[in-house]
């Protein structure tokens, strides 16, 4: 069976569906790196005949994930590459005239412009927010000193372990027009009138950006925190001897440090943007007039809420894996200058 | 390290392994042998409540006459349904439908024309069709074959709160067979005698503009299918008339469904217009029992074809191409369409009203509900539903309704009724390229 939309094959939970590079560290070492003694018992045979026998345990190791990742993968990848290059009805597709027919329609259709931009307004606002969010409560929970540390680790982290839906509806609630924001306003007298909150324009988007801040800031602070943590506490120490203050220090010695983790959270961070589905279709349903709609929504709508177009629908995926390709490039290029 | 390395080794094979294991699970039960077996048939539908449970009790029905019958009802909510179905037809994995399922109205003409493979018409069938409303058949005929039978009804309905009328110096009487230019005059006296609004709705949805169009019996769409969005007089009257209602503030708009449902249940807003399946939603305020009356909706001025009769929503049964035909055609011919007894054991419990035109002339619809002051209301909404205009859904109905959507939201925050109309035109067309 092939799948329509292979960037996101889990729209639910972006981040995780990009492996982080460093987790993938520890399997190629013990692959590369014979045990000591089987070294020493293979030493008669011939030389060749080790290298294959390792490198063949290697490959026994490596082909059950790689066939999975290969055929619930980059399969449907391909599968879905092929379908975004047909059109027609229905299930009855034919190759398109020209190949390239919903690539070009992309460019002319008014929603995905709308739904792009919407996207690009959620990625510029919340990603920077989030992830300074992050480093400064990261830096906050790293310190010795702090009592019940582990509390507020737990606490902040918690959001992560709540279901995007779930998390959507309760939003939506908070933000009602009888909700708790508009009462607990209201009861203190700052404004007369409930704000409108999910019909107008604005204020929908800062609600979904407001969700995606609450769900997601802990996530990365998590990945701060650890890489923190893998830092030598002396720097610090040194740094404090040296009369650096905490603004310094954190600028001059935590931030360098930490830059291959900032680069992996804010690729990960741009990657569930942009195929952010949950809050749009569950918080404000795209509403207003398709003013919060994100590209994965209507990727949806277009696959299987209105008539079935899954060739355009297809295509719409690829268009968000290059724009994620893209931006993963440039932060990359831009943030790692170790070569 | 280690131990933790191991734990999280082994909770990742074990989660692996048990999505695998629940991926291979649950493709039996999906994979329903309904042609094959003799006696027994499988069903799509999603309400509890509702639809699931008067499939069920239609298989009591067909019990007694058959008692080796079995019938194996699958609950799926309607969107799951509707991209369970696109996902099928899409990879043309027939053998995956049960025998019958469930539809939306609005959503048949765009399913049959995109998958008609996955259907069986009811040409063979000998249901006798006539015995429905016109206007209710022809959502699911295509081609002048016809693949649905009309279960569910979704006749329009205008509900009032008798005692806050009452206080306003009105009765139901003062709200039957108006105009929308009489009702907004008699809302705003409500409205500033009370306090309450009489109607609310969810801001960014097109039920009420549908609803008001086909009360005029216009359509987004010309008889060949094409948008006519701009340039329709009817549309225009509508969003006029509903712009006054907003601005007249006698229309509540909320955001969500929820809330709009609160609106009425407490005692916010003194009114309803909407499909009669809300009853059940209006009856679910016990406190309010006897304060509720029920009339026909106000009428579009201005136009011709103007009535005071429309619908929202409904239902009908489509047999699939993977069916045991015979036995789920002869199955509906002898309960949906064919036994009283089933329409009145399913009205009072679920409030499902018939489409069967027959099922109307029975005593428990005749009967008086105490919560709408003793009123015999199902008879009056079956008459209703015999009179609301045709509608034209066309294959692109939910790309029209989302792009009107847009488009009054637009107006009503102050772009010009013009532009946004052209806007929503483009966007249908450009869809339907």
């Amino acid at each position: 069976m092939s799948t329509i939309a292979p960037t996101k094959p889990n729209p639910t939970d972006p981040p995780t569906s990009s492996t982080p590079p460093g987790r993938r560290e520890p399997r190629r070492r013990s692959v590369a790196t014979p045990p000591g003694d089987s070294r020493h018992r293979t030493r008669r045979s011939t030389v060749l005949g080790l290298e294959r026998r390792h490198s063949l345990t290697g490959w026994a190791f490596l082909i059950p994930a790689a066939a999975l990742i290969a055929i619930l993968n980059f399969w449907p990848m391909i599968e879905a590459f092929i379908l975004s290059l047909e059109t027609g009805k229905g299930a009855r597709l034919h190759l398109s005239e020209p190949l390239w027919l919903n690539y070009t329609r992309l460019f002319n259709d008014d929603l995905f412009r709308l739904t792009l931009g919407n996207t690009l307004i959620y990625l510029v606002v919340q990603v920077p927010i989030m992830l300074v969010l992050a480093l400064i409560l990261a830096m906050l929970l790293n310190d010795p000193h702090l009592r019940f540390k582990s509390f507020w680790r737990t606490a902040i982290f918690l959001p992560c372990a709540v279901s995007l839906v779930s998390y959507s509806l309760v939003f939506r609630t908070l933000f009602a027009n009888d909700g708790f924001v508009n009462d607990t306003l209201m009861g203190l007298h700052l404004i007369n009138e409930p704000i409108q909150c999910l019909a107008n324009t604005g204020t929908a988007r800062v609600v979904i950006i407001l969700g995606l801040l609450w769900r997601w800031t802990g996530y990365n602070m998590v990945f701060y925190l650890a890489a923190l943590q893998n830092l030598d506490y002396s720097t610090f120490e040194a740094a404090r001897i040296d009369g650096a203050g905490p603004v310094k220090t954190f600028f001059h010695v935590a931030i360098p440090q930490l830059k291959p983790m900032i680069v992996l959270t804010a690729i990960m961070s741009t990657n569930g943007t942009l195929q952010l589905f949950d809050e749009s279709w569950n918080l404000t349903a795209g509403g207003p007039a398709n003013t919060t709609m994100s590209m994965s929504h209507y990727l949806y709508n277009l696959a299987f809420f209105n008539n079935p177009n899954v060739g355009y629908a297809s295509a719409l995926s690829y268009a968000i894996l290059i724009l994620v390709a893209i931006l993963a490039l440039i932060q990359m290029k831009v943030a790692d200058r170790r070569d | 390290m280690s131990p933790i390395k191991k734990i999280v080794a082994l909770t990742a094979a074990t989660l692996l392994t048990a999505t695998l294991t629940a991926c291979g699970g649950s493709t039996p039960p999906t994979n329903n042998t309904s042609g094959e077996t003799g006696n027994s048939l499988t069903v799509w539908a999603w309400d509890p409540t509702f639809n699931v449970y008067a499939m069920k009790e239609a298989a009591k029905v067909y019990q007694k006459d058959h008692p080796d019958f079995s019938l194996n009802v699958v609950e799926i909510k309607w969107d799951d349904l509707q991209a369970k179905f696109t996902t099928l037809g899409q990879s043309g994995q027939t053998d995956q439908l049960p025998d019958i399922f469930l539809m939306q109205n609005n959503a048949f003409q765009k399913n049959v024309l995109s998958y008609p493979d996955m259907f069986a018409d009811y040409d063979k069938a000998g249901v006798d069709f006539s015995q429905y409303p016109a206007s209710v058949v022809n959502y699911s005929t295509v081609d002048g074959h016809n693949y649905g039978l009309p279960f569910d009804n979704g006749a329009a309905i205008a509900a009032y709160r008798t005692d806050v009328l009452e206080q306003a110096g009105y009765s139901i009487k003062d709200f039957t067979d108006i105009t929308w230019d009489e009702f907004t005059t008699k809302a705003k006296d409500v409205l500033a005698k009370t306090g309450k609004p009489l109607l609310s709705g969810q801001a960014g949805t097109a039920d009420m503009i549908m609803m008001m169009l086909q009360s005029a019996g216009a359509s987004l769409f010309d008889k060949e299918g094409h948008p006519t969005i701009v340039d329709n007089d009817a549309l225009i009257k509508v969003i006029d008339t509903y712009k006054g209602l907003l601005s007249e503030g006698v229309f509540q708009a909320v955001n969500t469904w929820d809330e709009y449902i609160g609106t009425f249940v407490n005692d916010s807003v003194a009114g309803v217009v909407n499909g009669c399946w809300i009853l059940g939603s209006i009856q679910s305020a016990n406190d309010q029992s006897g304060k509720w009356g029920i009339t026909d909706l106000p009428k579009l001025t201005g136009l011709s074809s103007a009535t005071n009769y429309s619908a929202n929503g409904g239902s009908s049964w489509a047999i699939s191409a993977n069916a045991n035909y015979d036995l789920a055609a002869d199955f509906l011919k002898a309960t949906f369409a064919g036994s009283t007894d089933l329409y009145e054991t399913i009205l009072p419990s679920s409030g499902a009203l018939a489409n069967w035109l027959p099922a109307g002339k029975s005593q428990a619809y005749a009967q008086p509900q105490p919560f709408f002051d003793n009123e015999a209301i199902y008879t009056k909404i079956v008459d209703y539903a015999a009179k609301a205009p045709s509608n034209n859904t066309g294959a692109y109905y939910y790309e029209a309704l989302a792009a009107v959507s847009a488009a009054v939201t637009k107006v009503t925050s102050g772009t010009d009724l013009a532009t946004a109309l052209q806007e929503a035109q483009n966007t249908v067309e450009f869809a339907m390229k």
